[in-house]
């Protein structure tokens, strides 16, 4: 027959033991529960669906050479966390042959990064319906963004004047979409990078900048006449100075590919733009930077600027001599 | 009442210590596992390693998904078999980073890179180790006087003929060492490291009974090259430049079964063609032109282009090197 005296000793003992057990399980659980919310959080973006493969199922019922129709979305990009910085890409991009092809493969790209909010910006009067279907056939985040450059800047011919600055005022409207769409004092952290559609990026250099304080710079390769150009990195690890032979005494003598903003710096700074007029070339990064930090305020990333992991590619212009006066292939074909 | 007493306390103290004992060795063996040592890191380092730990943990979240998927959909879908014919330049390292990036999206690729090297490169050996691709890496190093000197147009030798050889004599060997049906299925691709291709392409070619065809964007001088159809079939093929080749197309707008390539081991490019029959070399001896089958929307969409990259101008580099100021040469570009 239990006495009272054993239950009260069992229980003073199994007691702690139990409260103990509950807390370690408690401490385990809370962030599994954290991120399985992350997967039905819904209504962040009307393209960012995870579609599932679909494919019709004609081959059992039509012969072989009747065209199998399928229709298949990405199943990418990854799932939205609520705690990674969401990088901003804004890419100026503008119409000729190529462009459907840049942006496929930047959109292949970009698919892979975690947490990316690509921000489009057209060179033309409206919005084309190229890129509006590119973007929304490719379910990456996505805001289409257009503006036309008026003709006394635009590029004349083949001549690619550098005093001429390309891409400029979309980027600049991007970077005022930016701030009239985030608060200076909202929570949610940003970087802002500059992709041009024709370079290629790998996608540790997304990783690299995602923890950007201020602006952070590394290597680009092909830019300046050089295999690569490089911030200067000093055993401290701040930058000094720019390892470049085209002009190394600019302010920031970097490419646009080589720099990352956070979000904050830019919406705490609304009155630092791209410079539109009386730009030397060269000098279009430093006119956004110089408003921005100072040299001793840049995070050199890719292991202290040592790595190389953007490329300043450029696409051959298509030769499309047969083609000829009135074009020989059907307009209607999109390409 | 009172040994029965001690003999509870007895067991109760042995129990007490036998569950001390299991939660110190549970304690020591979480030891060897991840920590959120929160309580020890600065603030600063907190954030990055929370970062980090999510981006580890969505990662994860990522192939469990990947993993689940697999066996709803549809057994076995047929491998694509992409070979890659590169060589060594200034661009090569980011074409074939762009290229893996988008082959990264599509399942059941088994990517074949051919190195136009006598060996195989550090540079592609490590690409394709970090790529998380399924990969086979090869290597054919292209006669002298078959190659392209500096200077040449690159129209005047026909390029990457070996090495696309040389990925068919592997994927034959390579299955005729496995036998069974399964081993059968497949597709094979040629794809240039310098094209683009829309994930759409892979899809299109997977269902290839024999040679399925499709239009190619910005090439042959023109804004697309495509085979005609009619009622289903190809009739004529739509081509600036000679269409009265047998198969006036580009490398990129062609895939082959596997079924096919393993019945016919003499099919081979023919490095000796003239130029522009390279791909008709290949093409005659599998299918005729009625046995084609076209996909694409019946070769209406353009879903590959022959885009090209420029050479990076080199202007300063070579006046530093000339001073032996050049840039660092360790660094892998």
């Amino acid at each position: 027959m239990p006495k009272r005296r054993d239950i009260v000793a069992i229980v003073l003992i199994v007691l702690p033991w139990t409260l103990l057990i509950t807390v370690w399980h408690q401490s385990t659980i809370t962030p599994l529960l954290a991120t399985r919310k992350d997967d039905r959080r819904d209504g962040r973006s009307k393209s960012r669906n995870t579609f599932a493969f679909k494919e019709s199922c004609s081959l059992q019922n039509r012969d072989i050479v009747e065209v199998v129709r399928t229709e298949y979305v990405y199943s990418r990009p990854p799932p939205w966390s609520d705690t990674l910085p969401t990088i901003h890409v804004v890419t100026p991009t503008y119409s000729r042959p190529v462009q459907k092809a840049e942006l496929t493969r930047l959109a292949n790209t970009l698919l892979h990064v975690p947490n990316l909010h690509w921000i489009l910006v057209e060179d033309s009067q409206r919005r084309s319906t190229l890129v509006s279907r590119l973007l929304q056939e490719t379910a990456v985040n996505y805001t289409h963004l257009n503006v036309e450059t008026p003709r006394n800047y635009k590029v004349r011919g083949d001549t690619r004047d550098p005093r001429i600055p390309r891409g400029t005022i979309q980027r600049n409207l991007a970077l005022r979409w930016l701030r009239e769409s985030y608060r200076v004092n909202s929570s949610q952290p940003g970087i802002v990078y500059f992709a041009d559609d024709d370079n290629t990026y790998s996608l540790e250099l997304f990783e690299e900048m995602r923890s950007t304080k201020k602006v952070s710079v590394w290597p680009v390769a092909f830019v300046g006449g050089l295999r690569y150009e490089s911030p200067k990195v000093n055993t401290l690890g701040k930058v000094y100075g720019w390892k470049t032979v085209f002009d190394p005494h600019r302010p920031f003598a970097i490419d646009m590919a080589g720099f990352a903003v956070n979000l904050r710096l830019i919406l705490s700074k609304p009155q630092a733009y791209f410079k539109l007029r009386g730009v030397k070339g060269g000098y279009q990064e430093s006119s956004l930077l110089k408003e921005l930090v100072t040299l001793s305020d840049l995070e050199p990333k890719a292991a202290n600027c040592t790595k190389v992991l953007v490329w300043h590619t450029r696409t051959e212009k298509p030769v499309l001599v047969n083609e000829g006066k009135k074009g020989f292939t059907d307009s209607n074909v999109e390409i | 009442m009172a040994t029965r007493m001690k003999l509870k306390l007895k067991t109760v103290f042995v129990l007490y210590f036998m569950v001390s004992l299991l939660g110190l060795v549970y304690a020591l063996m979480q030891l060897g596992q991840r920590c959120d040592c929160s309580e020890h890191d600065l603030p600063k380092d907190r954030t990055i390693s929370r970062l980090r730990g999510e981006l580890h943990r969505l990662q994860e979240q990522m192939k469990k998904s990947d993993a689940t998927k697999q066996p709803q959909k549809q057994p076995a879908k047929p491998t694509v078999f992409v070979i890659t014919p590169t060589y060594a330049r200034l661009v090569q390292k980011a074409e074939l980073t762009r290229l893996s990036q988008t082959f990264l999206h599509v399942p059941q690729l088994h990517w074949i890179v051919v190195e136009d090297s006598p060996h195989k490169t550090p540079l592609v050996t490590d690409l394709l180790v970090k790529s998380g691709l399924t990969y086979t890496h090869l290597y054919m190093l292209t006669a002298k006087d078959r190659k392209l000197q500096e200077g040449d147009p690159s129209w005047l030798k026909p390029r990457g003929v070996e090495q696309r050889n040389e990925g068919l004599r592997w994927l034959r060997e390579d299955r005729r060492a496995q036998p069974g049906g399964d081993n059968q299925q497949g597709v094979v691709y040629f794809a240039d490291d310098d094209n683009t291709y829309s994930l759409q392409i892979f899809e299109e070619m997977r269902s290839t009974q024999r040679v399925s065809v499709w239009p190619v964007g910005l090439v042959g001088g023109m804004k697309y090259e495509r085979p005609v159809v009619e009622g289903g079939k190809v009739v004529r093929f739509h081509t600036g430049w000679r269409p009265s080749r047998p198969f006036p197309m580009d490398m990129a707008g062609f895939a082959v079964s596997l079924k096919l390539v393993l019945a016919n081991p003499e099919a081979c490019f023919d490095g000796e063609a003239p130029m522009g029959f390279l791909e008709s070399s290949f093409l005659q001896g599998l299918v005729t032109m009625d046995e084609l089958e076209p996909k694409a929307d019946n070769c209406s969409k353009v879903l590959v282009w022959h885009t090209r990259t420029e050479k990076p101008k080199m202007k300063r580099e070579e006046a530093l090197q000339a001073q032996g100021l050049g840039s660092d040469r360790a660094v892998e570009v």
